[in-house]
């Protein structure tokens, strides 16, 4: 019974871990906090499987496990002193059929999505991955109003960001 | 065009530039924490072996081992130390063992049993310690008593007991060897302590799994 359960969880999770890396990727800025979180992560839905009981997607399910655990994560580090790592500017995969200028405003853009606080890179992350609303309010728990206020405001914060 | 959809079309198209993990690898970080705490557990006994055997060098100079001939005890110190470091020396090996095991656990059941095992370990290991600073103190003390040497006092007759002294002195040195022995426990507690007890909490977690 436990074994199988064990199997059933990493192979989901071995098919979806896309997911997880991405979510590392919006909250982390190094390799070594990468795999950080993403094993505090796997270890967050490993405790919380015997709960999940396929009503939803695993994906689904995983995204609200996954992205509570980053948020809590977050939270705690936010009382240490944040320096603002400069290396991140590369943490963007270059792809080669962009041109120069393009190159460098998705850099910014990135950037400006780190500055962001837990909750709206939450709300970003799950909007880059084509969430609809409705979506993104039930992973996040709150109103599909809310989630549509909350991501026009996270719109002119970047836009801000981006000119100062 | 919005911002954000730039944003999501080139996040979009990095899909496939994301790290793959096997999974052997995302099946052994499920039980990685139990194993860093045991890992902790057996670091820090190493960690205190090695300084007590510094401290040990730094105040045990020519003159104690001098001091040691001069009363005839040089044989019985050293088959103390002899018995003392192998019983460390036990231990650290126990500690050592439960974090090979509990690196290569792979279910839940046996990991619990290991869990049980490391926190039992731990717990003999600081009764030791306990019992043999008491018996120390009190043989060390007891042996001073019954060998003291006159010479070192003049006029050693100002000092000789009544009954009721002797029932002071021997009060007063349970007393000092209970807050001595009260403290090393406290030190224990709190250097392994917070250990075992997350190694309880992860325990009880797992026994929620099993049901």
């Amino acid at each position: 019974m436990e074994k199988e359960l064990e199997h059933q969880f990493v192979s989901n999770l071995e098919r979806d871990q896309n997911i997880v890396h991405k979510i590392c990727r919006i909250y982390t800025n190094d390799q070594s906090s990468h795999n950080d979180l993403f094993q505090e992560i796997t270890i967050q839905l490993w405790k919380a499987y015997p709960k999940f009981r396929g009503e939803a997607k695993f994906s689904t399910w995983m995204y609200r496990v996954a992205l509570n655990t980053a948020i809590t994560l977050y939270r705690k580090k936010k009382r240490g002193i944040q320096t603002q790592d400069y290396d991140s500017v590369h943490f963007r995969i270059k792809v080669d059929e962009y041109d120069d200028e393009t190159e460098q405003h998705l850099s910014l853009m990135y950037n400006a999505v780190k500055e962001l606080n837990d909750i709206d890179k939450a709300l970003v992350f799950l909007y880059l991955e084509n969430k609809n609303y409705k979506e993104i309010s039930e992973t996040m728990g709150i109103s599909e109003v809310n989630a549509r206020v909350k991501m026009n405001r996270i719109k002119k914060k970047l836009k801000k960001l981006l000119n100062p | 065009m919005d911002e954000l959809d730039l944003l999501k079309k080139d996040w979009n198209r990095q899909q496939g530039n994301y790290p793959k993990l096997t999974y052997d690898q995302i099946y052994k970080m499920i039980w990685k924490r139990s194993q860093s705490i045991v890992k902790w557990i057996f670091y820090i006994s190493v960690i205190e072996l090695l300084f007590a055997t510094i401290i040990n060098i730094v105040f045990s100079g020519d003159k104690y081992w001098q001091d040691i001939e001069k009363n005839g005890l040089s044989q019985v110190i050293t088959i103390l130390y002899i018995v003392s470091y192998a019983i460390t020396f036990y231990f650290i090996y126990r500690f050592y063992k439960n974090y090979k095991k509990i690196s290569t656990t792979d279910d839940a059941s046996t990991l619990m049993r290991n869990i049980l095992k490391t926190r039992k370990t731990v717990k003999y290991y600081i009764a030791y310690v306990l019992i043999s600073s008491g018996i120390t103190v009190v043989g060390i003390s007891g042996y001073m008593i019954v060998n003291h040497s006159n010479t070192d006092v003049n006029n050693i007759s100002k000092y000789s007991f009544e009954t009721i002294d002797w029932l002071k002195f021997i009060g007063v040195s349970v007393l000092v060897l209970t807050i001595f022995l009260g403290l090393i426990w406290l030190f224990y507690r709190l250097l392994y302590g917070i250990l075992l007890k997350r190694l309880k909490k992860n325990y009880v977690e797992l026994k929620k799994l099993e049901m």
